[in-house]
């Protein structure tokens, strides 16, 4: 690595970005998934695990455009 | 006159299944309610853990300025370690975690290896244990690199993503957490463990079945002689599967370090 030359991205943070990205929609969809069934126990209901699921997507896509959509 | 029958009545083919993953334990121990019987996988662990220790100790027991030998060989190791990884992904801060990095890249490698290896032929990564312990070391070590660096703010900063308005918190930070602190130790322990599973079935199903079909004397053989070449093939696959995994492994564990190093931005 140079210390003069132009700051560029090492290689391998494009795998790193990847991975971070799935890691985030599948913590997304488990964490609030999670949230929902313990709901659905607690309050005897059956449909809050989905809607937890869904909620957990959104918040999982809205995090990784927050991150890296504008780089 | 009779009329001949064939020489050989035959099961039908069974293929190798999960089940080839269990070993039988060879001395039986519990200690406390808890099971510490050594099986083979469990002789085969201390097998590759003295190895890498010996290839080290040997290598670096008096080393030369101008190295040969075995020094030579584990100085490529380090080497691709130190240039690949930790210069890459981390930078000259990340130096002082080249010895963990080299050590855990250097035992998923071999473990890894067993599975093509003449005799030994198991992958030690294809039973959990490995793989989760190995994990869970990387996951307290970008914990504690994380608190020692930026103390309690690590915290702070890996559940709270900056340049977000404070009531989406209630929804990111449970997102935040598990993905920090679940997911990423699981997927780094079931990738390694996915991939050894896989490639040890696929490697025994096609040496199985290789076998049967040519002793079947009849026009299997010649399928058999296709599926031998293709066996051989497989085995380089797996050998290059050994190493990309302790690669990915290894890398992984050094972009999760690099995380906890500074805060993001």
């Amino acid at each position: 690595m140079s210390e003069s030359g132009p700051p560029q991205e090492p290689p391998g943070r494009g795998g790193d970005i990847v991975w971070s990205v799935i890691g985030t929609l599948v913590a997304g969809v488990l964490a609030w998934g999670f949230i929902g069934w313990l709901l659905d126990r607690w309050l005897g209901t059956s449909y809050l695990v989905a809607v937890g699921i869904i909620v957990g997507m959104a918040g999982a896509f809205y995090l990784i455009i927050k991150r890296y959509g504008s780089g | 006159m009779r009329v001949p029958t064939l020489p050989l009545v035959r099961e039908g083919f069974n293929a190798p299944g999960i089940e080839i993953f269990e070993w039988p334990d060879i001395v039986h121990l519990e200690v406390a309610g808890i099971d510490l019987s050594i099986n083979r996988v469990v002789l085969q662990m201390f097998l590759v853990g003295l190895l890498v220790w010996g290839l080290f100790f040997f290598a670096f027991r008096r080393p030369q300025l101008v190295p040969s030998g075995l020094q030579n060989v584990m100085e490529a190791f380090v080497d691709f370690i130190r240039n690949q990884i930790v210069l890459e992904v981390i930078g000259r801060d990340g130096l002082r975690f080249l010895p963990y990095l080299t050590t855990l890249f250097v035992f998923v490698l071999f473990g890894n290896l067993g599975g093509t290896f003449p005799v030994i032929l198991f992958p030690l990564n294809g039973r959990m244990a490995l793989p989760a312990v190995m994990a869970i070391c990387s996951l307290l070590l970008f914990i504690s690199v994380g608190i020692s660096s930026q103390g309690m703010a690590y915290f702070k900063n890996a559940l709270f993503p900056p340049g977000i308005p404070w009531p989406v918190y209630v929804l990111l930070t449970p997102i935040e957490f598990v993905s920090t602190f679940i997911v990423r130790p699981v997927t780094l322990a079931i990738r390694l463990l996915a991939n050894m599973i896989a490639g040890h079935l696929i490697l025994s199903v096609f040496f199985v079945a290789t076998g049967y079909m040519l002793t079947s004397l009849n026009i299997s053989m010649l399928f058999g002689v296709a599926s031998l070449v293709f066996s051989v093939a497989l085995i380089a696959f797996e050998l290059f599967v050994a190493g990309l995994q302790a690669y990915v492994f290894t890398i992984l564990s050094a972009v999760y370090i690099a995380g906890a190093l500074e805060p993001e931005h």
